[in-house]
């Protein structure tokens, strides 16, 4: 097996929330795409190992979900909503943008491994419509403009840990709700179920 | 409970059970509803939605998929309304606008339900003018088995014929919605011993066989029904030709046998019947060499040795033999003048088996129907395929099992108590005293048990099976089904008396008691783990006659090799199964050169040696098979023409079983055969030769750990014997036990009573280099 | 129209940290929970939620106290939360996980005590990463009070609370999709019958699945009592309920109101009126699947009934607003590209005609469409959801494929003219 001790000890936690050690292989999924930045082949062997079910059995499962990459992802995972009521408030304009920063197709990696790109469906947060997560961070109200000087603040400075509040207050435009509480918890992976599993970082 | 519902179909009340799905009772009814996904032997799943009628409820009518709705009194259904066809032919049309349109080369072609379904429910043209979906064209997801995954409309039969019936989920639904694909995980192939069920139930081209492909067209097929005799399950089978050659065999739906499944080694070990080196002319040894010779001159020879009286005969028959050739046999010794002759039969692993008059012998069905099924046999999976599935379709059920030992261990998955090494030893005795086992009494103690009970491997002594069956009759309500593992082993039973096997055979034979030794369809020396004694009896005895298809280690030795024609299509007769049911073994291609049937070669050399004046006929034959049987059975094999009864029908008698028995021998590894070995016929067949006898052992990590293996390799030897094979772990063995799979013609020749070293095979490789 | 505020009383006198247990306690928190489980009995809360009447808040409308009292005995018995809010449009189960999570956990609490359970999963969809976060947070700081766990406020009660990840799947919101993939497997809507979750859910044993908004509404009514709660709203639609507003619109947001009042009056007043003062061409009264309603329709009244009767759904409580500018074929495309993206495939009408039907939509709106396609359109989704007629006909497993109808029906009943404008007159062959 491939995993390390810190991964197989906290996959053994995981499986222990559970009344049946099946119902872990979501969060092991997200563990493994926090290990790799994709589903490896090698980590389905390993779940299939811990949960005592077949490799095709994980893969079926993994592919099922759109949030489960089959191939590595970059540091930044960019995704532009496009559905209902960002569609009617110009998301293309977002996405044709954030293509010619990246030269990124739907859903490729560029070769320096910094930046994926994916148009998703809602992400629900249609009242700062158009929106878009960096590592399923929100950020609401964007438009041509400001998501260059986004994805060109993540080329140039490379945060490690992507801070939603950060995005919204330097890049963001019309919100969804009042976020009001101010929070430094960011993402530090393309693996947000990782970071639910207690281990998220605070930006300093 | 199930009870009888009135329900209206179409303007028409029929009856029906009201467990039954609708789509079932309808069936039963004679109203045919198109599918694709719904199958009689799987869980419905309602996907492919064909199935669509209208239903009567209080809010109006409503479309439903009658593969997933239960029936219910008073029912008020439409099959046939303008809503429901139109919906069917939505369906039909959504199927189609992504599945290509290869029917000219399809295998399928000609046997499709989507082919047949479009002719009858179809739009008659296409309004899809964009882009179809495109996958790579057939790819091999084992070795015999490839799969067109732009063919595939995704009904799931496949997918769940492998997680609910053989319990091997390698193939699955990748991606989802619209990219939504059939297939396997890269590293791990659709290495199934029942992987050929998908294909024959793949409602489209999108499994096909190696063994199959591009071979014929429906339309050119021949068809029988006959019975498998690979192993004492019996299944019931199709066999399709095309211009004489058999070419196929397709699983038949026998309620009470085999369910529509077979093993892949029964499916396709037909395939040596074509090989090239097929012996076809009688064949005599000349100065160590084999020439051919005319039948007439076999008959000659071999009438001078037994007609004179000093001769002593005996026989080792393999268990491929229909009831009939039994039959024949019989008769042929008990014209000999000298006849103080035995019957050996090929097996390793005979036992007295438990048939006292105060046992009720279990039928398959009881497993279905029983509280409990109680198992220390062989491994199933290995030796007895179908049995396998049965089992796990009644755990399926509800009903508890419990495995001895760990000889089954491909079972344990579905186990409610697994017994290893705390109750049964390394040496497969039992160490714990079963009246102490509480949560075992809890299940069994006055509960209807079905027990598979057999010996689990060749060095077992029956003491420990004696024990536990004795605690089970006195116990519970037993049934008790005899794991023998032979083909036509039951039918061998009941019609010779004091039976006896390979291992009897090598202690009792010898030159001073066999002139003359008929060796018919075995290859001991080559299959047995007696394989070493045999030839020496071999060796010493004078003259031997083999009746066999080909040449191998066995044949070899002999005289004269007689050619045969085989029971996968080439003869006529009768086959008795593990619960002692008979039914038919057909004739579909002609037998091909001189090849004969046993039977008719052993009744014609009666005939010419003048031991009798009757000409034998095949129906005379399965009379006398059934003599002392109830009277009513005998008619079963009435007209050759017309195939009676096709089910078969369950017959018993107590046998007579005269195999010694042995004592435990304190043993550090066990021995058993694969499904999959290297017999010639396996050699010959080339799906099972690809899925391969591999030479391999397992042990548990621990002893992968004591004897300091690392390679994955090791090296076996004993006296001046060298094997290097791989092993692969198994934590379900005991510590210090290695497991040794013995149908391999290498691994066989070890002397499994006595000592075998093991060591890390890395230093031999390292001295080899220099 | 103005707010009626219950359940976002916490999160907006405390904008800072309602989300923290401290200031949640501060303002009455886990009082309700505390008194129920010492004073109160199970038959009492499931009484005051039935004399509530309030209807389920995911979607389907149906009524929270009928539910609960489906559910089957049985040793393990589990409480779902259907924290996957995917639905285009919506957003308001956000705010509640994001700003007052342990308003959730206290009504989680009193609903384990009414149905007697000890374990409730709260599945949230994997892209709320902070939602997540929030929830995580706020169940281990419950866990650390002794709120969660062995023995809760002292009481005979055991309840563990797990929140598990979603991974990308609009479907894993339909219940029967939730517990398969709760279950480690494929989000794949099981078949009903027979697997209705209170009788055989989450591992085959009575599961209770309710919306975050649902169970969030709980401590407000035992604390008040259910007639207290029956009084607000209408008949039918009773409470309050977050409306969650978006499209062209000049203040878009999350708004707790009571149901009664008109789409119109909820755009002009609280909506602050649609942007630049364009005029409403179309609107979406309850999410993706819902078919629109016209602009001339903004009298329609927000509760479940009216909207029901003028052929659509109230849904989750989506309201989306397109102006006169919006062209509606590529809005009807988007919102079928997002069902066919979301299609667990396993029904054929649903896998293949939801993706046949976007290629078609497709073609027309860029200007290569056919004559026929109109035609073709309207009889592919006929044989989805045969009669196209509201609520739809079903030759599925679930409703997803007859949603992604409804845009299509909309736009053909109400603006054909529209796509027959984008079909080249003349068409080579
Ligand atoms: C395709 C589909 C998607 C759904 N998505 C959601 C959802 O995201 N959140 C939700 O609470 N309910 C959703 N539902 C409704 C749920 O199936 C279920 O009715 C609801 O969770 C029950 O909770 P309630 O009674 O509290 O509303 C969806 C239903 C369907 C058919
Ligand atoms: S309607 Fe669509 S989403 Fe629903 S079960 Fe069928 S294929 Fe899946
Ligand atoms: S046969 Fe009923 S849905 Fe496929």
């Amino acid at each position: 097996m491939s995993w390390d001790k810190t991964l197989l000890k906290q996959a053994g936690e995981i499986i222990e929330l559970y009344p049946q050690k099946r119902s872990a292989l979501g969060p092991l999924l997200h563990l493994a795409q926090s290990k790799d930045g994709y589903i490896s082949d090698d980590s389905i062997s390993v779940i299939s190992e811990l949960l005592g079910i077949t490799e095709v059995q994980v893969k079926s499962v993994s592919t099922f979900y759109s949030m489960y990459k089959q191939e590595p992802t970059g540091k930044y995972l960019i995704s532009v909503c496009k559905s209902i009521s960002c569609e009617i408030n110009n998301s293309t304009e977002v996405i044709d943008k954030v293509q010619e920063f990246t030269g990124l197709n739907n859903n490729e990696t560029d070769e320096d491994g910094l930046f994926s790109f994916e148009a998703v469906e809602c992400i629900g947060a249609c009242g700062g419509a158009p929106a878009m997560q960096v590592n399923y961070e929100t950020v609401e109200g964007i438009n041509a403009e400001n998501v260059f000087s986004l994805c060109s603040w993540l080329k140039e400075s490379a945060p490690e840990v992507i801070v939603a509040d950060e995005m919204q207050e330097n890049f963001g435009g019309i919100k969804s709700f009042d976020w009001a509480i101010q929070d430094n918890t960011g993402a530090t992976s393309t693996a947000p179920g990782f970071q639910t599993l207690k281990t998220s970082k605070v930006k300093k | 409970m199930s009870e009888v519902v009135n329900l209206n179909v179409n303007g028409i009340d029929i009856q029906s059970d009201s467990k039954k799905l609708l789509i079932e009772a309808c069936e039963d009814s004679g109203i045919h509803i198109p599918r694709f996904c719904w199958h009689k032997r799987l869980d419905p799943v309602g996907m492919c939605r064909m199935c669509l009628v209208e239903i009567e409820t209080p809010r109006g009518k409503m479309l439903v998929p009658s593969c997933t709705t239960q029936i219910s009194d008073e029912m008020i259904v439409d099959t046939e309304s303008d809503v429901v066809k139109k919906a069917q032919e939505g369906v039909l049309e959504f199927l189609l606008i992504n599945h290509p349109l290869d029917c000219p080369i399809c295998d399928k072609a000609g046997e499709c339900p989507l082919q047949d379904q479009t002719m009858a429910y179809g739009p008659g043209e296409s309004r899809f003018v964009e882009e179809k979906r495109h996958f790579e064209k057939p790819i091999s997801i084992s070795e015999i088995i490839l799969l067109d995954r732009e063919r595939c409309i995704l009904c799931a039969r496949c997918t769940r014929f492998s997680d609910e019936i053989s319990g091997d989920p390698l193939i699955e639904f990748i991606q989802r919605g619209n990219k939504t694909e059939v297939n396997t995980f890269p590293n791990e192939p659709f290495k199934s011993y029942f992987s050929g069920n998908t294909v024959q139930i793949c409602p489209v081209g999108a499994l096909t066989s190696t063994s199959y492909r591009f071979k014929a067209r429906p339309w050119d097929l021949k068809s029988t029904r006959s019975t498998c005799n690979g192993c004492p399950m019996g299944c019931s089978t199709e066999l399709n030709s095309s211009q004489n050659k058999m070419l196929r065999i397709l699983g038949v739906d026998n309620d009470s046998v085999n369910q529509g499944w077979l093993c892949d080694k029964g499916r396709y070990n037909f395939e040596y019947l074509n090989s090239e080196t097929r012996i076809k002319t009688p064949l005599k040894k000349l100065n160590n060499n084999f020439e051919e010779v005319e039948m007439q001159e076999v008959y000659s020879e071999i009438s001078e040795l037994i007609k004179n009286e000093n001769t002593k005969v005996n026989f080792y028959l393999g268990s491929n033999l229909t009831n009939e050739d039994f039959v024949a046999f019989r008769e042929f010794a008990n014209s000999i003048s000298n006849n103080d002759n035995k019957f050996y039969l090929n097996d390793d692993v005979l036992f007295q088996g438990f048939f006292n008059e105060d046992v009720e012998l279990g039928k398959i069905d009881d497993l279905n129907n029983s509280d409990a099924i109680v198992i220390w046999a062989e491994d199933l999976k290995e030796r007895l395929p179908v049995l396998y599935l049965r089992v796990r379709q009644a755990v399926k059920n509800g009903v508890k099992l419990i495995v001895f030992g760990h000889t089954n261990r491909t079972l344990d998955d579905v186990a409610e108590i697994f017994y290893s090494d705390e109750v049964v030893s390394e040496n497969f005795e039992i160490i714990k005293d079963l009246t102490k086992l509480e949560d075992f009494k809890s299940l069994i103690v006055e509960k209807n048990v079905t027990a598979i009970i057999g010996k689990s491997t060749p060095q077992q002594s029956d003491s420990s099976i004696n024990k536990l069956f004795d605690f089970l009759n006195s116990n519970s309500n037993l049934k008790i089904l005899n794991a023998f593992t032979k083909g036509n082993t039951y039918g061998a039973f009941q019609i010779l008396d004091n039976l006896k096997g390979t291992k009897d055979f090598v202690n009792e034979i010898n030159s001073e008691n066999t002139d003359l030794l008929f060796v018919v369809a075995a290859d001991p020396i080559g299959r047995s783990i007696y394989s070493k004694q045999v030839k020496k009896v071999f060796d010493e005895i004078k003259t031997v006659v083999s009746l066999d298809n080909f040449k191998h280690e066995t044949s070899e030795l002999a005289d004269v090799i007689v050619p045969i024609s085989s029971t996968l299509g080439e003869k006529n007769g009768t086959f008795t199964n593990i619960e002692f049911r008979t039914s038919r073994i057909d004739k579909l291609v002609p037998s091909p050169g001189q090849t004969v049937s046993d039977w008719e070669f052993i009744t014609s050399l009666m005939n010419f040696s003048g031991l009798s004046n009757n000409s034998y006929s095949l129906e005379e034959l399965n009379t006398k098979a059934f003599e002392d049987l109830d009277i009513e059975l005998k008619p079963y094999f009435d007209n050759l023409d017309k195939p009676s009864n096709l089910d078969g029908i369950i017959n018993r008698t107590t046998p007579k079983i005269a195999t010694s028995s042995s004592d435990s021998e304190k043993v550090n590894f066990f021995i058993g055969e694969k499904l999959y070995g290297d017999s010639v016929t396996e050699r010959n067949s080339e799906s099972i030769s690809l899925l391969g006898a591999k030479k391999f052992i397992e042990m548990n990590q621990e002893t992968v750990d004591k004897f300091k293996l690392s390679s994955g390799n090791c090296l076996l030897e004993q006296d001046n014997l060298e094997i290097n094979v791989s092993y692969t772990v198994n934590n379900i063995l005991p510590k210090g036990t290695i497991y040794i799979p013995t149908n391999r013609r290498e691994l066989n020749k070890f002397d499994f009573s006595k000592k075998i070293m093991i060591t890390p095979s890395r230093v031999k490789e390292a001295l080899n280099v220099n | 129209m103005r707010e009626t505020i219950l359940l976002t009383q916490h999160m907006r006198s405390n904008p800072e940290d309602s989300h923290l247990i401290d200031s949640y306690e501060k303002n009455n928190g886990y009082v309700t929970a505390k008194k129920t489980l010492l004073n109160s009995s199970p038959e009492k809360i499931l009484e005051e939620i039935k004399s509530s009447n309030i209807r389920g808040r995911g979607g389907a409308g149906f009524p929270t106290g009928v539910k609960w009292g489906f559910l089957a005995e049985d040793e393990d018995r589990y409480l779902v939360i259907n924290a996957d809010e995917s639905e285009p449009g919506t957003f308001k189960d956000r705010i509640l996980l994001e700003r007052d999570p342990h308003q959730l956990i206290e009504g989680i609490i009193i609903t384990c005590f009414s149905a007697n359970i000890k374990k409730a999963f709260i599945y949230i969809r994997g892209e709320y990463a902070k939602p997540a976060r929030r929830v995580q947070q706020a169940v281990e700081q419950a866990y650390q009070k002794g709120y969660l766990g062995n023995k809760i406020f002292g009481s005979d009660m055991d309840l563990d609370i797990v929140v598990h990840l979603g991974a990308g799947a609009y479907i894993c919101g339909e219940e029967t999709a939730l517990l398969n993939s709760l279950e480690g497997r494929r989000g794949e809507p099981r078949l009903k019958p027979p697997y209705f979750p209170a009788v055989k859910g989450l591992y085959m044993k009575p599961t209770l699945v309710n919306n975050v908004e649902t169970i969030s509404s709980v401590p407000w009514i035992i604390e008040n009592g259910g007639e207290e709660y029956n009084k607000l709203g209408v008949e039918g639609s009773t409470g309050t309920r977050i409306f969650s507003l978006s499209g062209h619109i000049n203040k878009p947001g999350n708004y707790e109101i009571e149901m009664g009042g008109s789409f119109g009056e909820f755009v002009e007043t609280l909506g602050g009126g649609i942007r630049n003062s364009k005029k409403v061409k179309a609107y979406i009264p309850g999410g993706a699947s819902a078919p629109w309603f016209r602009g001339d329709q903004l009298d329609i009244k927000m509760t479940i009934d009216d909207v029901a009767n003028n052929n659509s759904m109230l849904g989750s409580g989506a309201v989306v607003m397109m102006d006169e500018d919006t062209n509606l074929v590529s809005a009807a495309k988007s919102i079928v590209s997002f069902f066919a993206h979301e299609s667990c495939g396993q029904c054929t009408p649903c896998r293949e005609g939801t993706t046949w039907i976007e290629m078609i939509l497709d073609r027309i709106a860029s200007g290569r469409g056919r004559t026929s396609d109109i035609n073709l359109l309207l009889d592919v989704c006929d044989n989805i959801s045969p009669g196209l007629s509201w609520p739809p006909k079903m030759t599925t497993i679930c409703p997803l494929g007859p949603s992604a109808v409804s845009p299509i029906t909309s736009l053909m009943n109400d603006f054909r003219e529209e796509v027959e404008r984008l079909i080249p007159t003349k068409v080579l062959l």
